[in-house]
């Protein structure tokens, strides 16, 4: 797929090119494969279900309101019911009052349907290894994402937003009556700290915080 | 504060001169030991009879005794119950303690002396296994229906890898659905009026509305409420647990997560108990730094408020703009903290480091920048004759009413009640400062929302008086329990450094003694109840929040008004679950 991006002030000027006929059916004619066109589309908007369940819940809103702006990756679309919803971001504390009803509303979700584990508590119980809580959602649902801290900044959780779009635009739904791999091919997780570690050891002078 | 002799004396007055134990504690609060059988005649003596008399049930509690150090003059009781009480008038707490001997007491009822008496019986049913005689509804209220044992009693375990691995088959969660299924007839609630059915409505505890994983069973007539139902405790981390394997140090963080809204607010309310108990006096630069932090943070917890109780009622954008001057005062916070939301700045005896260079320009931008805005609000939310068509009349309490229910904070203040303990008990300074407290008198929705856009503004002026009175000084005290311990006092001996490294890999050992704090968190009162008996972690912390009492009184207060009412009068209380559940 080619496309581009014209600014509103661009100056006016003829497309470039020789006017060919081939040309012409080049720009005005899209080829692709159906699962790459499906997973485009879902990759770019991922709506997720309004779920919250403690701390990490605030900032989770917070990331959609203007200063960091969730609309620009298209997953504002915050949804009241689980039938609609593509993500559930597990923002908060598990608690084990609370993970059959979890369970229930991820079960009420249609398929394709992804999940964030948010925050430490989400992830593994975090600071709260008492009585009243799951230690990590993952006992009992299925995991795409985990994003550390407690709470996530509203980038981090984006950042898993990110990721997990990331990896939704590379899976692959094979429509085939042949003998062979059935159902989702789903990419390997993603390990961030892999990906960061040459950026990350660069980073050799830290702001001092005796200063703002 | 008045001290408590006269109190005392008029109590033995009435039930004889040796029906009370005083007993000495570190807060300064009368504090008295009385028999079983005497808690509800001296209670209803306390709160009807008795001259400038107690009308508020602050808290009650227990105390699981069997595990404590028996070498501090303690009695060996297995089980105390511990009430507070305040009283306006005298502006002062009473503490009364009961002794049982019993591994499952049982303590006569006072539910029906005090109406918030219900939800503090049932929890401490519900956390020791205690059991009340009279009391119409002895359920648990935060653990589920299907728990064994009682949290908070010693030999229950604190964490869940001591639980075994947890794992959700079918079969259980078939189980916990139906544990969750409502019966009306539990509650004495009818299926039926003469002339129709009744509905009950399931709101939660996964819907927007609620704010938080809350469930609240509605009883119907058409679209007016009859009767509501709050199912709490999908919230409940054990904080009070926690604190019993915590140092007194470590457990600071934690605090943060009470009112997660409030960050470092919950830290001071913890701290002014931790430091009563320590003798720690702090600095004066350390009080105003506090109460800076403090201020912004209200701020902070007021704009989300502001933002969702609009968007309650249907204004969608209100909550766009004032998320983004949340950002304003979190990069405030953030620059002098390095966090966010839960910062877990301060410290015994001090804050985590002084003020980073530059730190006024920041505080004075904002300064500048916010009353404008507020003033926006004014027009966009506050004058919005839809809005005031939503609120305006909507979930009226009394001021009697109001403190029956124990209700204290802003929504106290909005049935017109001048009642703030940063004017009646200051604490951390307080009284240095110039601020008002406002009021409105007509106790429904558009008031609380009145007196909290107004205490916005004098937080604003508060942390304006800290930003040109900032004192010099040091940010930590010299006490010896201050903890991280000072760095001067260590390297000079090896005596110096034992106490120093002891001091940071175990924690402080705090006094043995019991103290309370009160302070006025975001929400209302906020207080810590710490018991020591000379260890390096609490042996008892109970946490007294406000929107415990505020939201065991929604039932009373959303009778006879309509669903959409629910959500106006669930945005105006301002709680957050964590606060209720702990």
């Amino acid at each position: 797929m080619k496309w581009w991006l014209s600014k509103p002030d661009d100056p006016v000027k003829a497309t470039s090119g020789t006017s060919s006929y081939e040309e012409t059916v080049q720009q005005s004619i899209m080829l692709t494969t159906v699962q790459d066109l499906v997973a485009w589309g879902r990759k770019n908007s991922m709506w997720p279900f309004h779920f919250g369940l403690s701390c990490c819940f605030v900032e989770m809103a917070t990331s959609m309101t203007p200063k960091y702006d969730l609309a620009r990756f298209g997953a504002e679309v915050i949804r009241g019911t689980p039938r609609e919803a593509d993500v559930m971001i597990i923002a908060g504390t598990v608690f084990i009052k609370m993970a059959p009803i979890i369970k229930r509303l991820h079960e009420q979700m249609m398929e394709p349907r992804w999940v964030i584990s948010m925050g430490s508590c989400a992830n593994s119980g975090g600071m709260f290894d008492i009585y009243s809580v799951v230690q990590g959602v993952d006992k009992f649902l299925p995991v795409d994402v985990y994003v550390p801290g407690c709470p996530p900044r509203p980038d981090a959780f984006m950042e898993g937003l990110m990721l997990l779009a990331e990896s939704v635009g590379k899976e692959r739904r094979p429509l085939s009556w042949t003998i062979g791999e059935q159902g989702v091919i789903r990419p390997d997780k993603i390990d961030v700290k892999e990906r960061r570690q040459e950026a990350r050891s660069k980073m050799t002078e830290f702001r001092s915080p005796d200063e703002v | 504060m008045e001290n408590g002799n006269s109190t005392l004396e008029q109590l033995q007055a009435q039930f004889g001169a040796d029906t009370f134990t005083p007993q000495a504690t570190k807060d300064e609060i009368l504090t008295l030991w009385m028999p079983p059988a005497k808690i509800v005649e001296v209670l209803t003596f306390l709160k009807k009879d008795i001259p400038q008399p107690f009308r508020m049930l602050y808290d009650l509690t227990a105390i699981d005794e069997r595990t404590r150090k028996p070498d501090n003059g303690h009695i060996p009781y297995t089980f105390t119950i511990v009430y507070h009480l305040l009283s306006f008038e005298r502006n002062s707490f009473i503490r009364l303690k009961v002794g049982y001997r019993d591994e499952f007491p049982t303590v006569p009822s006072i539910s029906s002396l005090w109406a918030n008496a219900n939800w503090y019986e049932r929890e401490v049913y519900d956390m020791f296994g205690i059991r009340f005689t009279g009391h119409p509804h002895l359920y648990r209220l935060l653990m589920p229906r299907t728990w064994v044992g009682h949290p908070l009693r010693k030999e229950h375990p604190a964490r869940a890898t001591e639980m075994g691995p947890f794992a959700l088959y079918d079969d259980k969660m078939d189980l916990e659905q139906a544990a969750l299924q409502f019966k009306p007839e539990e509650w004495g609630l009818q299926r039926q009026s003469d002339d129709s059915d009744f509905m009950f409505l399931n709101i939660g505890p996964q819907h927007p509305g609620t704010h938080g994983v809350l469930r609240i069973i509605l009883q119907l007539d058409g679209e007016d409420i009859v009767d509501a139902i709050p199912d709490i405790g999908f919230h409940h981390r054990g904080q009070e647990k926690m604190a019993e394997r915590q140092s007194w140090h470590t457990y600071l963080p934690y605090t943060d997560r009470v009112d997660y809204l409030g960050g470092v607010m919950n830290n001071l309310a913890y701290l002014m108990a931790v430091e009563k108990l320590a003798g720690i006096q702090v600095p004066d630069r350390v009080k105003v730094i506090r109460v800076m932090l403090c201020e912004l943070f209200r701020i902070a917890s007021h704009l989300v408020w502001y933002g969702t109780f609009a968007q309650d009622v249907g204004q969608l954008s209100p909550v766009f703009y004032m998320f983004t001057d949340r950002e304003k005062v979190f990069d405030i916070v953030e620059a002098i903290t390095g966090g966010r939301m839960h910062p877990n700045w301060f410290r015994i005896g001090g804050v985590a480091q002084d003020l980073p260079k530059g730190w006024e320009t920041l505080v004075q931008n904002f300064v500048n920048y916010f009353p404008k805005r507020l003033k926006e609000y004014d027009g966009m939310v506050m004058k919005n004759s839809l809005f005031k068509a939503r609120t305006k009349g909507i979930g009226i309490f009394t001021l009697d009413e109001a403190i029956e229910w124990g209700v204290t904070g802003p929504n106290l203040r909005a049935c017109g009640m001048e009642w703030d303990f940063r004017k009646k008990q200051p604490y951390s300074g307080y009284e240095m400062f110039d601020f008002e407290v406002p009021t409105a008198a007509n106790g429904d929705c558009y008031d609380r929302a009145l007196v909290r856009v107004a205490e916005m503004r004098q937080s604003l002026r508060i942390i304006e008086q800290c930003l040109k009175n900032m004192p010099e000084g040091p940010y930590k005290s010299g006490h010896p329990l201050t903890t991280p311990p000072l760095k001067k006092h260590t390297m000079h001996d090896i005596e110096t450094l034992i106490t120093h490294f002891l001091g940071v890999s175990w924690g402080p050992v705090m006094p043995v003694g019991e103290a309370m704090s009160c302070i006025e968190a975001t929400k209302g009162a906020n207080g810590y109840y710490v018991t020591s008996d000379g260890n390096t972690s609490p042996y008892r912390l109970r946490i007294r929040t406000p929107s415990f009492p505020h939201m065991q009184m929604l039932p009373y207060i959303t009778k006879g008004y309509t669903v959409a009412d629910l959500l106006s009068i669930l945005g105006a209380m301002d709680y957050v679950l964590a606060d209720v559940d702990r």
